[in-house]
């Protein structure tokens, strides 16, 4: 199924036409505990322009950048740089001090603590403690930066409350001053993680316009993203990753936007034979919300019935992740009404959900699955014990057996319920929280990302057992970014964007083609 | 099998997992064994003796039974720096009460208990409703009360309490041994039920452990937090009767000496039996331990001062330790799974 287009290498060919090559991958390749993320990848930088990486999620990208910036260390693979070749491993810093500035999703910075605060951290960065910090000298220093490249700022003022795209700016210049302070040089490269999936569509153009200012000095910015249409639209040429491979880089121009989706997902895939469901309209819906505000959801409305899967999906940041924990109450309402199962629910909370047969499986297994120092058998007893108790005693036995009976059924290994949950790998780990889950006999069941971090083997038997679960008129809310997951199985999926529902599709529409096409162009709008 | 890293690794294969699996869990235990045979040779005429077994056992009840209350609220990840005050204010209550005005002693004692659930349900509502760190909310919520002990004994030791509250503390040794030894044992078996068998220690320890998976899990987090707070202070308050009720007496700083030995026996414990969780029999085992080394200690001559040295270095000691012996079984576990 991987047959790239290696054959169309229009990049490469003209790569040797241009002249300087500021950054040069060969044959980079990284693997965690023998399952490989980098299959050896190519990536070529020019100096002064701008480039896309692009990719589906787990393509590589992101370890990709991580090992750059010093995170992991890279397997095997040749890395230089103005034609200087660095070994691997990089080492802690990665190429940070090599003209190389990082700008990660996250943004690194501190709320409480003014831009100004933030830039005197780096300049001080290798001075002694007791150094004292010239505060006008930093200030000046500051807005001499600041106005270099056009950001009218007020340097007192504390990062949030700046709008997201100043945020975005500080730091990025930051990055790009701490960059110059450690090299002392231009000709740079500016790494970009995802820089605008938090950004209101109207003020990217304000963050494109800055990324131009660096092209226009001769710097270099790569700039990952998910989302096709920002990437067509600044970029001159795109790479893109697949499954860990390489399969080409493009000149912007020449490219069009089906060609670049073609290539982020391969070949067209076969439709999964799935088997028809039963909605039941019959009887009320097991779930129903309408006007429901979150933090990034706007008024959005829901119905789940029974016996259907119903796949929530768009960009990151796009309010689908927020969902599930929304409707099961783990995060705050501002506005909205609830029904379950015809029950009016005036303020969820977990609590209140699970007593109305409602259960959420959350994407973050360490932080919010399962504790992970604690046994499978307390973690898979949990729920139970106000049901398995004699008086206010446990009934251990029965949750035993119970617990053994789970992790049999939903084959989870190794066999020892006994072991601490963390010492399962992923999709064990998984297996044994969704048993738990379903043996709570729910009504309704919200999933977010249910098969992260999980093999295709494990994933097979997850989708089965949901599956079995939905015909026996249970209702699926899941919300992921893997459109291969919705093909398998859901029975209608919703694109968010901005927080609302901007696109439902419906059985033999849902494919990877129609989710990709449906997702970016929402991102555009 | 067995060409595994280290020898624990190949005992632990074999032996499966009754017998000595994880022999970090009895630690505590051989050292203490080791600490009481070391005395019995050094100080043959004064420590293997009934009298000083009766003063060991009996003299620290009190402290057993304020660690037993400390790790309720520590299981759910709170620390509580209330406890020594609440103690304190309740001792001085009782005799105050008792002695000032004249109260039958039962009251009193009820008094003072229930002065103690306000003051846990004080530190619950702060903690919760505001989210602030328990640390910080008990240390502060336990000075105001260790304030409110002095005006309530005139920053006086009152002495000469209703001896009929120490004839329940004292009266009737069993074996030679003091009874609040026996309810401290008594309580220590009650937390040790609670912890393991009822659904309200489970809930705690997932709390502790990972307060999100609790909430997910539809457990109330706020109002079992709140009710761990309220236990821990009524404990300490319990254990402020049975103080006045050994000595007699009581003035406003009766407790002050038992917060840090509380805290480095409750961590001692965690050590020990089931590792890495605050756990009742590792509190007994622990407390004393401590005891044994201090009186030991004391018989050989040492100054008064080796208490301070003794419990603030197994305080240290016991953290340290909880990591090594954590990694420690991590590791072989993990060994064992690779077999």
């Amino acid at each position: 199924m991987s047959s790239t287009d290696r054959s169309a290498t229009g990049g490469r060919a003209n790569r040797a036409s241009t002249g300087a090559e500021l950054l040069s991958i060969t044959g980079l390749k990284k693997a965690f505990a023998g399952v490989p993320a980098l299959r050896g990848v190519d990536l070529n930088i020019r100096a002064g322009e701008i480039h896309g990486l692009l990719g589906a999620n787990g393509c590589g990208k992101s370890t990709l950048i991580k090992i750059l910036a010093g995170f992991y260390t890279g397997d095997d693979g040749e890395i230089s740089i103005n034609g200087v070749e660095h070994k691997l491993p990089l080492g802690p810093r990665g190429l940070s001090d090599s003209g190389v500035a990082f700008v990660h999703q996250d943004l690194g910075l501190v709320p409480s603590l003014t831009v100004l605060e933030h830039m005197a951290l780096d300049s001080n960065g290798t001075a002694s403690e007791l150094h004292r910090i010239s505060w006008q000298q930093e200030r000046g220093r500051v807005e001499t930066l600041l106005t270099r490249f056009d950001l009218n700022l007020d340097v007192d003022a504390k990062v949030d409350t700046l709008s997201p795209v100043e945020k975005a700016m500080v730091a990025i210049v930051r990055a790009v001053a701490r960059q110059e302070q450690t090299s002392g040089q231009g000709g740079s490269l500016l790494v970009l993680d995802e820089p605008t999936v938090f950004l209101p569509r109207e003020e990217i153009d304000v963050l494109f316009a800055l990324l131009r200012k660096f092209k226009a000095q001769g710097d270099s910015v790569l700039l990952v993203s998910h989302d096709l249409d920002e990437v067509l639209e600044i970029t001159d040429r795109v790479t893109v990753f697949r499954d860990g491979s390489f399969v080409g880089t493009r000149n912007t121009a020449e490219t069009s936007r089906q060609d670049v989706v073609e290539m982020i997902l391969g070949s067209r895939d076969v439709h999964t034979a799935r088997q028809k469901s039963k909605v039941r309209t019959d009887i009320e819906p097991r779930l129903a919300a309408s006007g429901v505000d979150g933090e990034r959801v706007r008024s959005l409305s829901i119905e789940l019935r029974a016996g259907e899967v119903v796949g929530v999906t768009g960009l990151a940041g796009s309010g689908f992740e927020e969902l599930p924990e929304l409707l099961f109450g783990a995060r705050t309402w501002r506005a909205g009404t609830l029904t379950v199962n015809g029950k009016e629910v005036t303020l969820p909370t977990p609590h209140e959900m699970m007593s109305n047969q409602v259960v959420l499986v959350p994407s973050d297994r360490k932080a919010d699955g399962g504790a992970q120092e604690l046994t499978v058998l307390e973690n898979l007893s949990l729920p139970f014990f106000s049901q398995f108790a004699r008086g206010w005693r446990i009934k251990w036995k029965s949750l035993r057996k119970q617990s053994e009976q789970i992790t049999e059924r939903f084959n989870v290994k190794p066999k020892n319920i006994d072991l601490e949950l963390g010492k399962l790998s992923g999709g064990n780990q998984q297996k044994a929280l969704l048993g738990k889950w379903l043996q709570t006999k729910p009504t309704v069941m919200l999933l977010n990302e249910p098969t992260q971090g999980v093999d295709v083997g494990a994933r097979r038997e997850i989708f089965k057992l949901l599956r079995e679960a939905v015909s026996n008129d249970m209702a699926i809310l899941c919300a992921t970014s893997d459109y291969e997951q919705l093909v398998e199985l859901a029975d209608r999926v919703l694109i968010l964007a901005d927080g609302e529902v901007r696109e439902e599709l419906f059985g033999s529409e849902i494919t990877k083609e129609s989710m990709a096409e449906a997702i970016y162009s929402q991102g555009a709008k | 099998m067995t060409n595994v890293t280290d020898k624990p690794a190949a005992m632990a294969s074999t032996t499966r997992r009754k017998g000595i699996r994880d022999p970090e869990r009895f630690a505590l235990l051989g050292v203490w064994v080791v600490l009481i045979v070391f005395f019995v040779f050094a100080v043959p005429n004064t420590f293997p003796t009934t009298a000083n077994l009766s003063s060991m056992l009996g003299s620290q009840a009190v402290l057993l039974i304020l660690a037993l209350g400390l790790i309720i609220p520590l299981r759910a990840g709170d620390y509580d720096l209330s406890v020594a005050s609440v103690f304190s204010l309740s001792a001085v209550t009782v005799a105050s009460l008792n002695v000032n005005l004249g109260w039958p002693v039962g009251w009193c004692a009820l008094v003072a208990v229930v002065a103690g659930f306000g003051v846990g349900a004080l530190n619950g509502f702060i903690v919760t409703k505001f989210d602030i760190d328990p640390f910080i909310v008990t240390l502060g919520v336990g000075t105001v009360v260790l304030g409110l002990a002095y005006p309530v004994s005139n920053s006086r030791t009152i002495s000469g309490v209703d001896p009929a509250l120490s004839d329940v503390m004292l009266a009737k040794p069993f074996l030679n041994i003091p009874v609040d030894f026996y309810y401290a044992v008594i309580l220590c078996a009650a937390v040790a039920y609670v912890f393991s068998r009822t659904a309200f220690g489970q809930r705690l320890l997932f709390i502790g452990q990972n307060s999100s998976v609790a909430r997910l899990n539809g457990v109330p987090v706020t109002r079992l937090r709140r009710v761990a707070l309220m236990c821990s202070s009524t404990i300490a308050a319990l254990a402020g009767v049975v103080y006045v009720g050994t000595t007699g007496s009581a003035d406003a700083g009766s407790g002050a000496g038992f917060l840090l030995p509380a805290f480095a026996a409750a961590f001692l414990g965690s050590t020990t039996l089931s590792v890495g969780r605050f756990n009742p029999w590792g509190t007994l085992i622990a407390v004393y331990f401590l005891v044994t080394g201090i009186s030991g200690l004391q018989l050989m001559g040492a100054q008064q001062y080796v208490q301070q040295l003794f419990y603030g270095g197994a305080l240290v000691i016991a953290v340290i330790l909880s990591k090594i012996v954590r990694a420690r079984s991590d590791k072989r576990r993990l060994a064992q799974l690779n077999n």
